[in-house]
């Protein structure tokens, strides 16, 4: 999407529930998905007159927690604002918010090749869910509305325009799934609407603009190209497509000499294209006003440094841990680092490897491989997560220390670690087994191989006086009694000794 | 800030309520009264005044325990119109 005349400028709202067990403002309980209708409602988030709403601290934590991996600023104090709108699925008329002052602001997130700026991250309240439809018979237009979603701890995270194309959206919209998902502040499930991506877009000729902190300024003369808004993104993947559809749109629109109205876009991803749903000619008029219902709250040091703690490394650090410590393929890196559960894993497996071998890079490379192989390919096949697949993580150390000795092969060490996975089975009586087995067809082998030495004399006289070919002979009577199953090399070493 | 018929015009957008001619000449000038009455507390010198907000700890917000409170049908009670336990609107939104 790279064009030579225009600059792509792509800003992005995020919002995301967090992961509490009641409602921001009122204790009623979060989890509605699936769950009966409005059975999860009370007073205030139903917004009966004269209802109180009580902050609650673990959303607000949750929130600091964002701000501190993205390296924010965290405000010691913190205000709440009401912005006005009326609209069926927010029953107080309006919603609390934060306007001048978010919890946390001027954090950065680190990409593979750029960094994106965060102007802020601050905390609200989730709406009621509301579905439009229009009556049979009357052709009355209603729409139903269930309030249990009304008033679920919320987080905006916003970003300066500082993204320059659609996959670097993507990227960062994926790091900071990862990061909510890490840190435990959310499943951020976009199809569950845990997690929602709102890009806006603008596209100006290169040279005549310039960023000044949050805002996007004409140099001289130029006009601004005015900024498109894009909803209901249901998927990551969809962050990346609708900003190329719009892109392409855009450009083609301005080459047409066509004048952008300010609007609001929806994404069909069943068409793949935006629509059209409203025009943003005057900006939106929410009367902000401090609320007078909630008291400024004081963050001191000790909160933020206790919140901290919950800080584990993140998907990035680790990612460059691998690579750099670890010796790891990028492409193997990033796989172990993308999911906690699964670089939680590989951390254990490796040190417990390295314990026995003394060795670093080849304990990562066995776990590595042993981890993104037949693991992966069965929780895979399955449609299971790793944490569910009962992984013993002793029976996986000797496991990779006999593949590593070379006790046993690639293949049959696969085998192996498959059936006890599709079986349930004990990997380590597996290798207990197996090393039985191959104890007792070495000693048949032997056997096997006197017997054919006795039987073959020619064969035997003739490799004696140099007949290098004879041996092959000799080989292939031991595979013929065997019926194959005899290793070949093994065989071969077995009849020089007992030759000399 | 202009109090006119066009600003009471548009906060009636705003509030979603449709008021006829005859009601925004009638308002009109009442708004302008309350308003001015409102406007006298700017006159007061605030200078060095710090506003007068109760500050609370982090440690005194609401733990995160959650609770039932209203039965369903107690939820539904006030709605006019309710359809598969949902509240039921009519009219069309934006
Ligand atoms: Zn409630």
């Amino acid at each position: 999407m790279e064009n030579n005349k225009y600059d792509i400028i792509i800003g992005l709202e995020i919002h995301i529930q967090t992961k509490t067990k009641s409602k921001m403002f009122c204790t009623c309980p979060t989890g509605y998905f699936q769950k009966e209708p409005n059975t999860h409602v009370c007073p205030v988030c139903l917004g009966l007159p004269g209802a109180l709403p009580v902050p609650n601290k673990r959303a607000i934590e949750l929130c600091i927690l964002m701000g501190l991996a993205t390296h924010c600023t965290i405000s010691n104090e913190i205000y709440f604002d009401r912005k006005h709108y009326f609209y069926p699925d927010l029953p107080k008329g309006y919603q609390i918010s934060q306007y001048k002052n978010p919890i946390c602001s001027n954090g950065l997130v680190k990409l593979s090749n750029t960094t994106v700026e965060i102007e802020r991250i601050h905390q609200e309240e989730d709406v009621a869910k509301s579905t439009h439809h229009t009556e049979a018979g009357t052709n009355k237009e209603y729409s139903l509305i269930d309030y249990n979603k009304s008033g679920v701890p919320l987080i905006e995270i916003v970003t300066k325009p500082c993204i320059r194309s659609s996959s670097q959206a993507k990227e960062y919209a994926t790091r900071i799934r990862q990061i909510a998902r890490y840190l435990n502040i959310s499943d951020a499930d976009m199809e569950k609407g845990q997690m929602r991506c709102e890009p806006n877009i603008s596209i100006q000729e290169k040279g005549k603009w310039k960023q000044e902190g949050r805002e996007v300024v004409p140099i001289g003369n130029y006009k601004l190209n005015a900024k498109i808004e894009i909803k209901n993104i249901g998927s990551i993947t969809a962050v990346e497509k609708s900003i190329n559809y719009e892109v392409d749109r855009l450009i083609e629109e301005i080459e047409a000499g066509n004048n952008i109205k300010q609007q609001t876009r929806g994404w069909n991803a069943n068409k793949g294209i935006t629509e059209f749903q409203r025009s943003k000619e005057t900006s939106d008029d929410y009367r902000y006003m401090a609320e007078p219902d909630i008291p400024v709250i004081k963050i001191s040091k000790e909160d933020t440094d206790r919140i901290s703690k919950e800080l584990i490394e993140l998907p990035d650090k680790k990612l460059d841990r691998y690579i750099n410590t670890y010796q790891l393929s990028e492409y193997d890196a990033n796989v172990l680092s993308a999911n906690k559960d699964v670089a939680v894993l590989f951390d254990k497996l490796v040190v417990d490897i390295e314990n026995e071998l003394k060795d670093l890079p080849t304990s990562a490379k066995l776990a590595s491989n042993c981890i993104t192989g037949t693991i992966f390919a069965w929780i895979n096949e399955k449609g299971i997560s790793i944490s569910s697949a009962n992984l013993d993580i002793a029976d996986l150390v000797a496991w990779n220390l006999a593949l590593n000795s070379k006790e046993i092969t690639k293949s049959k060490a696969e085998k192996l670690l498959r059936e006890s996975l599709d079986n349930k089975k004990d990997l380590s009586k597996l290798l207990d087994d197996f090393r039985k087995q191959s104890s007792e067809s070495a000693t048949n082998l032997t056997d096997i191989v006197k017997d054919v030495i006795l039987k073959n004399e020619k064969a035997v006289n003739d490799f004696k006086n140099g007949n290098k070919a004879s041996m092959g002979f000799l080989i292939g009577q031991v595979m013929q009694i065997t019926q194959g199953s005899a290793d070949p090399n093994e065989t071969k070493s077995i009849l020089i000794k007992e030759l000399e | 800030m202009k109090i006119d018929i066009n600003f009471l015009k548009h906060m009636a957008k705003l509030s979603r309520i449709k008021l006829s001619q005859k009601e925004l000449e009638k308002f009109t000038p009442q708004m302008k009264t309350i308003l001015e009455s409102v406007d006298v507390l700017q006159e007061v010198d605030t200078a060095g005044i710090k506003p007068m907000k109760k500050r609370v700890s982090f440690s005194d917000l609401r733990e995160d325990i959650a609770t039932i409170s209203l039965t369903q049908e107690e939820v539904l009670r006030n709605a006019n119109h309710t359809e598969m336990n949902l509240v039921k609107i009519y009219g069309k939104i934006f």
